[in-house]
């Protein structure tokens, strides 16, 4: 295993990591926006659906995006253990409903908040559980 | 608590299986090469090309595609800020599977990171 100590590159890396991934979303979410009332009621509705998605250039976007996103990740995790990065990675779970309210509109309540930071907070834990493998 | 939450949380939790199923083949297809070592082009060129050839790579990318078709969909139909953070059910799932299917042990740290991201979804989802 791998126990070097993160670096300030590493960390950049990571919040790199963490813009992108709210990015991926932010557009993910606004190709499935541009049909606003779409409603898939038969199972063949789906395909139309799926096909309108196929030339929103939001879309494509995205997942140009998430390929980036892939390799910045393989890059973090050969140099730092995964349970370092993944609470650090966490933070798009702050980013993404900030930036959802910036420029979706969406409201987010006082009960959300708290059911991110309650998942935030599961996250953390299930990430630094990995340590506990080599105690038992 | 929003129209439609059953169906949504429904979807979701397919999404969270799919990608925990693309995990587990992309884990298996490159555990079942060795990495090069030293580093060099045609090296990394060979190893690329034989992770190519690996028909779990493409079992995993398979479900990675359906996973997206379900993530467009959830997103149509709900927040973004909502189905984010809903998205994480997968750990409660893959702490649930490596208990009572592969039989792991599971330590106490990560029982409460389960129980708490369970809270978490059940909160959001009377949001």
């Amino acid at each position: 295993m791998f126990k070097k100590k993160i670096t300030l590159k590493i960390l950049l890396l990571l919040i790199f990591s963490d813009i992108l991934e709210t990015l991926l979303n932010l557009f993910f979410k606004k190709s499935a926006l541009l049909d606003n009332g779409f409603v898939v009621n038969k199972f063949s509705d789906v395909f139309i659906f799926l096909k309108d998605m196929a030339f929103c250039p939001y879309l494509w976007l995205g997942i140009c995006i998430a390929f980036l996103t892939f390799v910045i990740w393989s890059t973090i995790l050969s140099r730092i253990d995964l349970s370092v990065a993944v609470p650090i990675a966490s933070f798009s779970y702050i980013f993404i409903p900030i930036s959802s309210i910036i420029f979706l509109h969406e409201k987010v309540t006082l009960l959300r908040w708290t059911g991110i930071f309650f998942i935030l907070a599961g996250v953390i834990f299930v990430s630094l559980s990995s340590k506990e493998k080599e105690a038992l | 608590m929003q129209k439609g939450i059953p169906l949504i949380l429904f979807l979701i939790s397919l999404t969270s299986i799919c990608d925990t199923v693309n995990q587990l083949f992309l884990k298996s297809a490159i555990n079942s090469l060795t990495m090069p070592s030293p580093i060099t082009i045609p090296k990394v060129v060979k190893f690329i090309f034989k992770l190519i050839c690996t028909p779990r790579l493409w079992l995993s990318f398979l479900f990675s595609t359906l996973s997206l078709c379900f993530w467009l969909f959830i997103l149509s139909r709900a927040d973004l800020s909502f189905a984010f953070a809903a998205d994480s059910m997968h750990y409660v799932f893959i702490a649930v599977a490596s208990y009572f299917i592969l039989k792991e042990k599971v330590g106490p740290k990560r029982w409460i990171g389960t129980i708490l991201i369970t809270i978490g979804i059940a909160l959001i989802s009377l949001s």
